[in-house]
């Protein structure tokens, strides 16, 4: 693991200074995807949304963003609002009610059954 | 064109492991995660106290916290997320993100120092997330009763007390299944729960 000191002010730069992201429900674990317009539009973007572009082009959580390019997961989840509302990346969040579903739940422990 | 990318995309689901420090949470994602955890930091703003052990601070300061993680894929649909998480108090702000839509927590003790996951205990009962206390067995022994854990913790006979070895995957498996089990109980009768 390598170490990453941020300094504190780095993230509201980052963020152009806003304190929480635009959508402050976006779950850390919701699945980011870029989608044809972000990677054409790839070039034309900044450097941490860029490396966010790029790296969404494989579907991954907030949380693998933050923890891939070495940002605090409050900033990614600015970075990643910010996107999802130009188009650029769209967001599969959470089903809502899903950790209250009998069947979803008994699918996942038929499958955490299976490992061994 | 975004139907398609959306079709690809699995449903995260989250179950959150928490405990103090150095219990074994990053191990226990480790052994059974199917990548190599992830660390990612969370800033958080706190009131520091007299239990801050990097209090040579003022009173008001912000700090982070580290979070890391794994997953685990269950199927095509749907993919499970492990957070862990060093229960805090004064980490509350994180939780409440962290907590939200989770399928439940397991909450590891090292019995030596019990005390350390009086926090999370005391927050998933208030948040109602259905939880399982599991004691890392580091040397494969038990240096206090089960009994005794259970009345120290002051939890009911309705939150699973069992014993795990954080570095084996079966016993993590297992682990996060009674968690699983827990979770399906509460939902399929909502009445039980204490």
């Amino acid at each position: 693991m390598q170490d990453r000191e941020v300094s504190l002010l780095r993230p509201y730069l980052l963020t152009s200074g806003r304190a929480g992201p635009i959508d402050r429900n976006l779950e850390i674990e919701a699945q980011v995807l870029t989608t044809e317009l972000g990677a054409a539009s790839h070039a034309s973007l900044s450097f941490e949304r860029r490396d966010i572009v790029a790296l969404c082009t494989k579907t991954m959580s907030v949380a693998e963003v933050a923890a891939i390019l070495g940002l605090h997961i409050g900033v990614a989840r600015v970075l990643v609002a910010d996107l999802a509302a130009l188009g650029y990346v769209v967001v599969h969040r959470p089903a809502a009610g899903l950790a209250g579903d009998p069947a979803m739940i008994e699918r996942i422990i038929r499958r955490l059954e299976a490992i061994s | 064109m975004k139907q398609s990318a959306e079709s690809r995309t699995p449903t995260p689901v989250k179950i959150i492991i928490a405990g103090g420090f150095g219990v074994g949470k990053t191990t226990a994602v480790s052994s059974i995660s199917e990548i190599t955890p992830l660390r990612t930091e969370a800033a958080i703003t706190t009131a520091s106290d007299d239990v801050d052990r990097t209090a040579h601070v003022p009173d008001k300061t912000t700090t982070t916290v580290a979070l890391d993680f794994g997953c685990i894929t269950i199927d095509d649909d749907i993919k499970l997320y492990l957070f862990g998480t060093p229960g805090q108090d004064r980490f509350g702000f994180m939780w409440r993100d962290l907590v939200l839509g989770a399928l439940g927590a397991l909450v590891i003790v090292d019995t030596r120092r019990i005390d350390e996951c009086y926090p999370a205990v005391d927050y998933f009962e208030k948040a109602g997330l259905p939880f399982v206390v599991a004691v890392n067995l580091f040397e494969g022994r038990l240096s206090h009763a089960v009994a005794d854990i259970r009345w120290a913790l002051a939890i009911g006979d309705h939150v699973p007390l069992i014993t795990f070895d954080a570095r084996v995957k079966v016993s993590v498996r297992d682990a996060l299944l009674t968690v699983l089990r827990t979770t399906l109980q509460r939902v399929t009768s909502p009445a039980a729960q204490g």
